[in-house]
C-alpha cells in the first residue's frame, strides 16, 4: 500500500519469472516505477510455482523458454493452484505459437521483448 | 575517470552476464567436441543462445541477437532431431567463430565503441547447415505439429460475406443475443493477430458460437497487418448483456476503437452503429531515461543453484584492502604509541591482544575475498591449444592440474597473457609433427600440462611440454652474438642458459611464425611475471621436453617485516627471506682475493653486503662491530646485509614504488610507518647477485 | 601565501591560459595549472637509491607515494639547500604524479596565446629543451614548460643498473 497524494493506492505485487538475471532486472526496474512491487523473482518453472505458493502475487510475469521447467509448462501448473492467477508471458518475436499455446492454458496476456515500457505497462494494467 | 558518465548501468550487467554465458557455452562446445558427444549440451547450448538472443536485443544489440537467433533455431531443431547425421565438427567450428564474434563485440561495446560487426556470413554458414539437416529428415517438421493442434480447435469459419447464410443454420434460441464487435488495437502495440486471440480466448468465458475474421490468426502472421489495417470483426451469440458485454471488452490491452451491436438474422454483419471510443484508462506514458548508477555498479545475486555466488566490483574490494591495511597501521600506532610504552597497563595489553587476534583473522578474510580460483583463465588454453594445433596440423593434447588452486585477483589479471605466450610458443616450437614425434619413438599426440600449487607462501604454475626441447647450443650461440654473456661460458648452468630466452630481442628462430614472433614473446612474458612480483625459471632436455615454472608471491598487500636503519634511512626485510640476526666480532670476518668481506658461520661462508656502500647511504656506523648483521635467503643463496640496527619487526603494507621511478634492483616497494615516513622494503633476490 | 593561491585555482571556472609563475634564482617559470593538483611545503623525502640526481627520493602524501623532483637539478643548476619557503608543486600527467621542487611560488597569472612566443631555436641546450614557450606579460617574461618533456624518462632509462 502505498500513500499516494492523499489516496491510498494499492501496489499491485509481481512476481518475475526469467530464467536471465539481466532480463528480470530490466524489467523489475520498468515496473517499480509504476504501481507495481515485485515481490519476487525465479530463474526457472519450479521456483516460480513455490514462490507463487509462497508470495500469493497479483501478477506473474512469465518468460517462455526456461531450463527444468519451461513458462508453458509452468502456467498450467500455476493455474491449477489457482485458477485466477493472471499471468503475462513474455517473449521474444517469433514465439506466436508458444504464447498462443500459454493463452490457451491460461496465460492473460503477452509482453514481447526488448520491452516497450508504454506495451509493458498498459498490458499489466489490463490484465 | 567519469567515462561511465552517461552509460547505461544495465550495459554493465548485460555485458557480464553475456560474457559469463559464453564462457560456459565455449566450454560447453569443447568438452563435447572432446567426449565426441553432443547429446547432453544441445539443450543447454539451445538456451544459452536464446537468452543471449534476448538480452542482446533488450539492448538493441541487434548484430548479435540475430547471430544467437540462428544458433538457436539450429540447436532448437536439433532438440528432437539429435540423432541424424549431423555435421558436428563443422557446427562445432561455426559456434566457435560466433563466440568469438561475439567476444569481439562486447569487448568493444566494453570500450563505448559501436558493436559494428556484421555477422551475415557466420548467420548464412549457420542457416546453411540447418537446411542440410531438415532436408535430410522425414518431413515429420513442426508445421504438421501445429495443423494437428489447430484441428482441434478449428472454428465454424467462412468469410464475412455469408454470414447471412451462416445464421441461418444457427441454432434457434431466442434468450440468446447474437452480437457483432469490432475492435482495432492500438497502433504500434504489434502483433495484432495474438492479441486478438487472447480476446477470443477471453471469450470463450461468456460466448459461444463465436466466428471471426480474420480466421487464420493463430496460423496465419500476415492476419497481424489485415486486423491493424481492417480492424477484428467477431460475431458470438450470448446469454449477457450489452452492458456485461462492453464491460468485458474495456479490459482488452491495447484496445483503441471497439464497437459492439447486437445483429438480428435479417442484419448484415457489416452494418455498423454506435461507433464508440474507447478511452484509455492509462495516463499518458513517457518513456523515462533509466538512472545512471554510480560507477561502482551495487552487488546483485545469482541464484542458479550452482554456488551461492555476489558480484561485487573491484574498486570496492580496492578500497577494502587499503581500508585493512590502512587499519593494520593504525592498530600499531596504538598498541605501539610511545606515550604508553612505559606504562604497564595490564588490562590494556590484553585487550590489544585480542584487537590483534581480531584483524589478523580479518585481514585473513579480506585477502582471501580476492582470492580467485585459476581455473577460468586455465580453461582459456583449451580453446587456444585447440585452435592453434590445428591449424599447425599438429595432434595435441593440454592436461590441467591444480585449477582450483586460488591466486589474488589481481594476479588473475597480468598471467592470463604469459601463460598465453607460453603455451603458444610450445605449440609453435616445442611440440613436434605428428611424423617427426613418431620417428623419434614418442607418441603422435603431443601433451602439455598445465598445473598450478601452493608452495609454501608461493603459487607455483608450470607449463611442460614433452617436445623436443631447448637447444642449449643454438641458444648460447645466440647470446654470444648478442653480447649477453657477463659470465665465462664455463660457469654458465644449463638453467641460466635456458633462461637467456627471456631476454629482449632473443629467438633462435629465423622465420617469424604467425603465433610467436621473432623474440616478441619471451621478454614480454618476463615483465608480465615482474609486474606481479613472480619469477620464471626454464629447464629443458633436448629431444624430450620443457618445463616453465612461474613462481608467484601469494600475498602482494601485507607481508611481516623486519625494519632496520642504515644512516638517516629506514628498509624493511621481509621475514620469511631472514634467518638470523647476530652481532660480530672483527675477528670472524675475513676478506677474499676480490676484497669482499666473508663471515663464516656454522662451517660455512657467507658474502656480507654492506647496505650504505651498496646504495651510498652515509652514515656513521661503519665499524663492524658496531652494526649488525642480517642473514638472509633468497632460493637457496646466502648473504648477510650489514645494518646500523634492528628497529622491530611489524606488519607492512606493501605499496608499489611509484610508476616514474624505474626499478631499482634489491628494492621490491616501500610501506609507510606509524609516523607517517617511509621505510624501502628490500626484494632479496635483487640483492644477492 | 599558497592558501591563497589555491583559493584562485578554486574560484576559476577555466583553467585554460592559467599559469602557476614559479621561481627559480632570478628566473621566473610557468606551469599550466591543468596539471597542477597542489603545493605543499617542502617535507620529509625519503631517499631512493641508484635514481638520477635530480629525482631526490619519495614523500608520503597523504597516504599517497609521491616521487620528488629537484627542479634545480633538473635545469643542470646548482643544488640549493632546501628552506621553509621550498615549495613542492604536485602536478599530475596521464596517470603520473610527481612533486617538483622548486624555490618560490609566485602567483597564478592568465597568458594567452597570442602573448606566448616559442622558444628560441638556438640556444636547445639541455635545460631549454623543457622549455616550450615564452610568455610574456607587460615587462615581464617567463618561461613556460613543457610537462611531457619536464617528466620524460629518455635520460632515466640510459642509467642502467
Amino acid at each position: 500500500m502505498v500513500f499516494n497524494c492523499g489516496r491510498v493506492v494499492f501496489m499491485r505485487k509481481v512476481l518475475i519469472v526469467d530464467d536471465a538475471l539481466f532480463i528480470r532486472l530490466t524489467l523489475k526496474k520498468m515496473l517499480e516505477k509504476y504501481n507495481f512491487q515485485v515481490v519476487g523473482e525465479a530463474g526457472n518453472g519450479i521456483e516460480a510455482i513455490k514462490l507463487y505458493k509462497e508470495l500469493k502475487p497479483d501478477i506473474v510475469t512469465m518468460d517462455v523458454t526456461m531450463p527444468e521447467m519451461d513458462g508453458l509448462e509452468a502456467v498450467q501448473m500455476i493455474r491449477n493452484i489457482d485458477g485466477q492467477a493472471k499471468i503475462v508471458m513474455v517473449s521474444a518475436m517469433g514465439q506466436r505459437t508458444m504464447v498462443v499455446k500459454a493463452i490457451e492454458s491460461g496465460a492473460s496476456g503477452f509482453i514481447v521483448k526488448p520491452f516497450n515500457e508504454a506495451h509493458v505497462v498498459e498490458t499489466l494494467n489490463n490484465l | 575517470m567519469s567515462e561511465n558518465d552517461g552509460r547505461d548501468p544495465m550495459l554493465d550487467l548485460y555485458i557480464l552476464e553475456t560474457y559469463n554465458l559464453i564462457e560456459e557455452l565455449e566450454e560447453i562446445i569443447l568438452e563435447s567436441e572432446k567426449e565426441k558427444d553432443y547429446k547432453n549440451s544441445i539443450d543447454t547450448i539451445f538456451r544459452i543462445m536464446h537468452t543471449i538472443k534476448g538480452n542482446s536485443a533488450m539492448m538493441f544489440f541487434d548484430n548479435i541477437s540475430h547471430l544467437a537467433h540462428s544458433i538457436e533455431d539450429l540447436f532448437d531443431y536439433l532438440r528432437d532431431n539429435s540423432e541424424l547425421n549431423v555435421d558436428y565438427p563443422a557446427i562445432t567450428d561455426l559456434i566457435l567463430q560466433s563466440i568469438d564474434f561475439i567476444k569481439n563485440q562486447l569487448g568493444k561495446i566494453g570500450n563505448n565503441e559501436t558493436s559494428d560487426g556484421n555477422p551475415e556470413e557466420l548467420v548464412s554458414d549457420i542457416r546453411k547447415q540447418l537446411e542440410i539437416i531438415t532436408v535430410e529428415t522425414p518431413q515429420e517438421s513442426k508445421e504438421s505439429k501445429n495443423q494437428a493442434d489447430n484441428e482441434e480447435h478449428h472454428y465454424y469459419v467462412s468469410s464475412v460475406k455469408d454470414c447471412n447464410e451462416i445464421l441461418e443454420g444457427e441454432l434457434q434460441n431466442r434468450l440468446d443475443i447474437r452480437y457483432e464487435v469490432v475492435i482495432f488495437f492500438k497502433e504500434d502495440c504489434g502483433m495484432e493477430n495474438i492479441r486478438a486471440f487472447t480476446v477470443i480466448h477471453r471469450l470463450k468465458n461468456l460466448a459461444y458460437d463465436i466466428i471471426y475474421f480474420p480466421e487464420d490468426i493463430v496460423e496465419n502472421n500476415e492476419t497481424e497487418k489485415v486486423i491493424r489495417e481492417n480492424g477484428f470483426r467477431i460475431i458470438f451469440s450470448s446469454k449477457r448483456d450489452m452492458k456485461e458485454i462492453k464491460k468485458s471488452f474495456k479490459g482488452t490491452a491495447f484496445l483503441s476503437k471497439i464497437t459492439i451491436n447486437p445483429v438480428s438474422e435479417e442484419e448484415s454483419c457489416t452494418k455498423i452503429e454506435n461507433i464508440e471510443e474507447v478511452k484509455s484508462s492509462l495516463e499518458v506514458v513517457s518513456y523515462r531515461e533509466p538512472q545512471i548508477a554510480s560507477k561502482n555498479y551495487s552487488s546483485s545475486s545469482e541464484s542458479q543453484g550452482k554456488h551461492n555466488m555476489l558480484n561485487v566490483s573491484v574498486e570496492k574490494l580496492d578500497m577494502l584492502m587499503d581500508l585493512m591495511g590502512e587499519l593494520v597501521i593504525s592498530e600499531v600506532m596504538v598498541t605501539n604509541n610511545p606515550e604508553i610504552a612505559s606504562l604497564n597497563l595490564d588490562s590494556f595489553k590484553k585487550s590489544s591482544t585480542h584487537l590483534r587476534k581480531i584483524i589478523d583473522n580479518l585481514q585473513d578474510v579480506v585477502m582471501s575475498i580476492r582470492m580467485v580460483p585459476l581455473a577460468p583463465t586455465f580453461k582459456k588454453m583449451n580453446r587456444i591449444v585447440r585452435d592453434m594445433s590445428k591449424k599447425l596440423g599438429k595432434e595435441v593434447e593440454i592436461v590441467l592440474l591444480g585449477e582450483d588452486t586460488e591466486v589474488d585477483k589481481n594476479i588473475i589479471e597480468h598471467i592470463g597473457d604469459p601463460l598465453m605466450h607460453i603455451i603458444r610458443n610450445s605449440l609453435d616450437h616445442g611440440i613436434e609433427a605428428p611424423e617427426d614425434r613418431i620417428a623419434a619413438g614418442k607418441n603422435s599426440i603431443g601433451k602439455i600440462t598445465l598445473q598450478a600449487e601452493n608452495s609454501g607462501g608461493d603459487v607455483n604454475i608450470i607449463i611442460k611440454d614433452d617436445g623436443k626441447g631447448l637447444n642449449r647450443e643454438k641458444i648460447l650461440m645466440r647470446a654470444k652474438e648478442h653480447g649477453l654473456i657477463d659470465k665465462p661460458e664455463g660457469e654458465l648452468t644449463d638453467k641460466e642458459i635456458y633462461s637467456f630466452i627471456f631476454l629482449p630481442g632473443f629467438s633462435t628462430k629465423e622465420q617469424v611464425s604467425e603465433f610467436s614472433g621473432r623474440g616478441v614473446g619471451m621478454d614480454v612474458v618476463l615483465k608480465g611475471i615482474e609486474k606481479v612480483r613472480g619469477k620464471v625459471y626454464v629447464d629443458s632436455t633436448l629431444g624430450k621436453g620443457t618445463t616453465i615454472t612461474i613462481k608467484i608471491p601469494l600475498t602482494l598487500a601485507i607481508i611481516d617485516g623486519m625494519t632496520i636503519r642504515v644512516g638517516q634511512s629506514i628498509y624493511t626485510i621481509p621475514i620469511m627471506s631472514i634467518k638470523q640476526s647476530f652481532k660480530v666480532n672483527e675477528k670472524d670476518v675475513f676478506k677474499d682475493i676480490d676484497g669482499n668481506e666473508i663471515i663464516m658461520v656454522r662451517g660455512q661462508c657467507y658474502n656480507i653486503l654492506r647496505l650504505h656502500e651498496r646504495y651510498n647511504i652515509e652514515t656513521e656506523v661503519r665499524d663492524i662491530e658496531k652494526g649488525i648483521l642480517v642473514m638472509v635467503e633468497n632460493e637457496g643463496k646466502s648473504l648477510c646485509v650489514f645494518a646500523d640496527e634492528l628497529l622491530g619487526e611489524q606488519q607492512v603494507v606493501v605499496k608499489p614504488l611509484p610508476n616514474y621511478i624505474k626499478k631499482v634492483k634489491g628494492i621490491g616497494g616501500c610501506n609507510l610507518l606509524g609516523d607517517g615516513s617511509i621505510s624501502l622494503i628490500l626484494d632479496i633476490g635483487g640483492l644477492i647477485p | 601565501m599558497e592558501d591563497s593561491l589555491l583559493n584562485v585555482m578554486e574560484e576559476e571556472d577555466t583553467q585554460k591560459d592559467k599559469f602557476l609563475i614559479f621561481s627559480i634564482d632570478k628566473e621566473q617559470y610557468g606551469i599550466e595549472i591543468k596539471y597542477v593538483l597542489e603545493i605543499i611545503g617542502i617535507q620529509k623525502i625519503t631517499e631512493v637509491p641508484e635514481l638520477p640526481n635530480y629525482v631526490k627520493g619519495i614523500i608520503n602524501l597523504r597516504g599517497k607515494i609521491i616521487p620528488v623532483m629537484d627542479v634545480r637539478l633538473r635545469f643542470k643548476k646548482n643544488f640549493r639547500d632546501y628552506d621553509d619557503r621550498t615549495c613542492i608543486i604536485v602536478v599530475q600527467i596521464k596517470d603520473m604524479s610527481i612533486g617538483l621542487i622548486i624555490d618560490r611560488v609566485i602567483e597564478v597569472v592568465d597568458i594567452e596565446e597570442e602573448q606566448i612566443t616559442p622558444p628560441p631555436e638556438l640556444n636547445k641546450s639541455s635545460s631549454n629543451k623543457y622549455i616550450k614557450g615564452i610568455g610574456k606579460i607587460g615587462e615581464e617574461v617567463k618561461l613556460l614548460i613543457d610537462c611531457d618533456k619536464l617528466l620524460s624518462q629518455e635520460e632515466l632509462e640510459e642509467i642502467s643498473y
